[in-house]
C-alpha cells in the first residue's frame, strides 16, 4: 500500500495541475521540454552516477525510443478504440511510449554486453559510437524520413503525462538507490575488483543498469516526439548526449536531486536569456544568438563548477536524505 | 558443516605471466577450522596465489577446487558464492560508502528466491543446455528481485531489514558499531582493516583469506587481531588462510605454514619445523657466507 500511495497522489496532483495550467500553451511546451530533460538526466545518472560507467550516447537511446514511438503512432493514427473518445488516443500513446522504451531497453542490453569488457574511456567511445550509429542509420533510412525526419506525429503528450513519467523515473531511481541492488551498483562504482570479490555479479549489474537507463531514455524520446510532432536525426546528435552529461556532472554524479535540478535550470536558462534579451528591446536576431551562446555558456559553467566544486552542486547527496537527517535530529 | 571438511584445495596450481613463473605447482588444502599461514619474502607470489585461488587470475596449469568442485575459469563472484571470501593487501573498501553499506553489499539475503539457488547451481555444473537454463532462471530471479525493490513489496522490506540486522551484527562482532554511519575512508587504518574482514564475513564464507591483515597496525592492534582471528574461526567455524609479514603473528596463530619463494613452495609444515628449515632461513636472511 505504502509503495503505491505516492504514485496515486502524484497522479491526482498532476491531473489537477493539468486542468489548471493546461491551457497555457507555451508553459506546457516548456514544462514538457524540461520534463523530458529531467527524465534523460535521471536515467543517465543510473549508469554514470550510480554505477560509475561513463556513457555518452544517451541521445542514441532517446532516438530509438522517439522513432519507435513515432512510427507506431503514425501507423495507428487512424485507428480508434470504439466508444472511448480521447481516452483511446491516450491508450495508444501509452502503448507507443512502452514500445519506445522497450526498443531502447533492448538496445541498452545490446550495448551493455560488449561494454562489460571495457572501462572508462573505452566504454565512453563505444557508447558514443552507438549514438552516432543510430543517428546515421536513421538519417539514411528513407522510411524513417531520412535527414528530414518524421513529421505529423499526433500531439498526444500532455503536461500531466510528461511529469507523471518524470515522477516514476525519480521514484525508480530513488527506490533502486535505497535497495540492495542500488548498493551493488555503488559497489561497482567504488571498486569493481572488490565488488566482484564480495559476490557482486558485476557483469549482470552493469547490463541491467544499461537496460533500465535506456528504457527511460526511450520513453523520454517517445514523450518528446509526441509534443514536438516533428523529429529529425539532427535532434539526437552528439551534442544532445553531451547536454545530458553536463546536466548530471553539474548536478553531481550519483545524485538524483542534482540531476533533476541541473536539468531544470539548464533547460530554462536559454529560455530565460531569450526573454531577457526580448525585455531589453534587443532585435529578434538576438534570440538566435542565444542558441549559439548556449554551448559556450555550458562550457564556462562546467569549468567553473569543476574548479569550485568538482563533485557537482549536490555531490552524491539527496534532498530526501537531508530531510531524513533533520527529522532524526529533531 | 563439520570441522575437517575440505573446502579449498589447490592442486599443483601454476601460473606464468609471459616468461615469469609467478607460482609453480602450488599445493594447499584448507579445511573448515584450519588456521594456516602463507609466508615468503617480497615478491614470492603470495598475493598471486590468493588471486589464483579467488579467481582473479586463471591458473596456467593445475586446478583450484572449492568444496570438491573445480573452479578454474569461474568468475570471482561465483567463487565467492561457493564459500570463499577475502580481504585485500591494499585495503579495497567502498570508500565513500558508510561502514554499514560496505557490509550490507556483501550480505546475501536468506530468503527464498523464485527459483531455488541450489537448483540453479546444480544446473550450472551440468550440460551446456542446463547452463543456459541456469542463466535464464538466474536472470528471472534477478529481474523479479528488482521489481520487488521498485514496488517495495513486504517481502522486500523484510529482506532489507534482515540484511541490515545481519550487517549490524557483523559490525558488532568486529567492534565497529560506533562507526556504522561513517564513510569508510574516514575510518582509522586499523578499523578499515577490520571493516574489510566484516565485509568478507558478510558473504558467509566457509574459508576466509586474509591478505596481510596486520599491515600498518601497531603492536597492540596486532595482539588484538591475533585474538580476533582465533575468535572468528570458532564463532563462524571458518577455515582461515593468512598471508602475513609479521612473523610473530604468523608463528603465534597458525597451525600450518606454507613458505613461498620465487613462486615455489620451499617449505610447509608446523611453525616450529618451518622456522628451523635452512631453506626458509636462506630465503629470508640470504645465503650464509661460505667462509663464515
Amino acid at each position: 500500500m505504502r509503495a503505491w500511495a505516492p504514485i496515486a497522489v502524484a497522479a491526482a496532483a498532476l491531473f489537477a495541475l493539468q486542468l489548471l495550467l493546461g491551457r497555457f500553451e507555451f508553459f506546457v511546451y516548456l514544462a514538457s521540454l524540461v520534463g523530458v530533460n529531467v527524465i534523460l538526466a535521471v536515467s543517465l545518472n543510473i549508469i554514470n552516477g550510480m554505477t560509475g560507467q561513463f556513457s555518452i550516447g544517451h541521445a542514441g537511446f532517446m532516438a530509438v525510443g522517439a522513432y519507435t514511438a513515432s512510427v507506431f503512432s503514425l501507423a495507428t493514427n487512424d485507428t480508434r478504440i470504439a466508444g472511448l473518445g480521447v481516452v483511446s488516443d491516450q491508450i495508444f500513446f501509452v502503448a507507443a511510449l512502452a514500445l519506445g522504451g522497450a526498443a531502447a531497453a533492448l538496445c541498452g542490453f545490446l550495448v551493455g554486453l560488449p561494454s562489460l569488457r571495457l572501462r572508462g574511456d573505452y566504454l565512453a567511445i563505444v557508447t558514443l559510437g552507438f549514438g552516432e550509429i543510430i543517428r546515421v542509420i536513421v538519417q539514411n533510412t528513407p522510411s524513417l524520413g531520412g535527414p528530414l525526419g518524421l513529421s505529423g506525429v499526433p500531439q498526444y503528450s500532455t503536461f500531466a503525462m510528461v511529469w507523471f513519467v518524470v515522477f516514476i523515473t525519480v521514484l525508480v531511481a530513488r527506490r533502486l538507490a535505497s535497495s540492495t541492488h542500488g548498493r551493488a551498483l555503488w559497489a561497482i562504482r567504488e571498486d569493481e575488483v572488490a565488488a566482484e570479490a564480495m559476490g557482486v555479479d558485476t557483469t549482470a549489474y552493469k547490463v541491467r543498469a544499461f537496460v533500465v537507463s535506456a528504457f527511460f531514455a526511450g520513453v523520454a524520446g517517445g514523450l518528446f516526439t509526441h509534443f514536438q510532432s516533428v523529429i529529425t536525426p539532427a535532434q539526437f546528435d552528439f551534442t544532445r548526449s553531451i547536454d545530458i552529461v553536463v546536466f548530471i556532472v553539474a548536478g553531481g554524479l550519483g545524485s538524483t536531486t542534482g540531476a533533476v535540478s541541473a536539468a531544470v535550470v539548464l533547460t530554462l536558462l536559454p529560455e530565460a536569456l531569450r526573454s531577457l534579451f526580448g525585455a531589453i528591446g534587443a532585435d529578434s536576431s538576438l534570440s538566435a544568438v542565444v542558441d549559439q551562446i548556449r554551448k559556450p555558456l555550458y562550457g564556462v559553467l562546467l569549468i567553473i563548477i569543476m574548479l569550485a566544486r568538482p563533485q557537482g552542486i549536490f555531490g552524491t547527496n539527496e534532498a530526501w536524505d537531508l530531510f531524513k537527517k533533520k527529522k532524526a535530529a529533531a | 558443516m563439520s570441522v575437517g571438511e575440505v573446502i579449498l584445495e589447490a592442486k599443483a596450481t601454476s601460473i606464468t605471466f609471459g616468461g615469469l613463473k609467478a607460482l609453480t605447482s602450488f599445493n594447499l588444502q584448507v579445511k573448515r577450522g584450519d588456521l594456516k599461514g602463507l609466508i615468503g619474502p617480497n615478491g614470492a607470489g603470495k598475493t598471486t596465489a590468493f588471486n589464483v585461488l579467488t579467481g582473479v587470475y586463471l591458473p596456467t596449469s593445475g586446478d583450484v577446487e572449492v568444496c570438491g568442485e573445480r573452479v578454474n575459469g569461474r568468475r570471482p563472484w561465483e567463487i565467492n558464492r561457493r564459500g570463499l571470501a577475502r580481504t585485500f593487501q591494499n585495503i579495497r573498501l567502498f570508500k565513500s560508502l558508510t561502514a554499514l553499506d560496505n557490509v550490507r553489499i556483501a550480505v546475501i539475503a536468506n530468503t527464498k528466491p523464485l527459483f531455488a539457488r541450489d537448483r540453479i547451481a546444480r544446473l550450472r555444473s551440468g550440460s551446456s543446455m542446463n547452463r543456459v537454463a541456469a542463466k535464464v532462471l538466474d536472470a528471472s530471479n534477478n529481474y523479479v528481485d528488482w521489481w520487488r525493490a521498485l514496488l517495495k513489496t513486504p517481502g522486500f522490506l523484510r529482506e532489507e531489514a534482515e540484511l541490515t540486522a545481519r550487517a549490524d551484527a557483523l559490525l558488532e562482532v568486529m567492534g565497529l558499531s560506533h562507526r556504522r554511519d561513517e564513510q569508510a575512508k574516514n575510518l582509522p587504518y586499523g578499523e578499515q582493516r577490520r571493516l574489510e574482514i566484516a565485509r568478507a564475513l558478510g558473504t558467509q564464507p566457509k574459508v576466509l583469506l586474509l591478505d596481510e591483515p596486520a599491515a600498518g597496525m601497531n603492536t597492540r592492534e596486532k595482539a588484538d587481531l591475533m585474538v580476533l582471528i582465533r575468535e572468528l574461526r570458532e564463532k563462524f567455524s571458518l577455515g582461515i588462510l593468512v598471508i602475513e609479514h609479521d612473523m610473530k603473528l604468523v608463528m603465534g596463530i597458525c597451525e600450518h605454514i606454507t613458505v613461498l619463494d620465487h613462486g615455489e613452495t620451499i617449505a610447509a609444515g608446523d611453525p616450529a619445523a618451518v622456522r628451523a628449515d635452512p631453506k626458509v632461513i636462506e630465503a629470508y636472511l640470504g645465503e650464509a657466507p661460505a667462509h663464515a
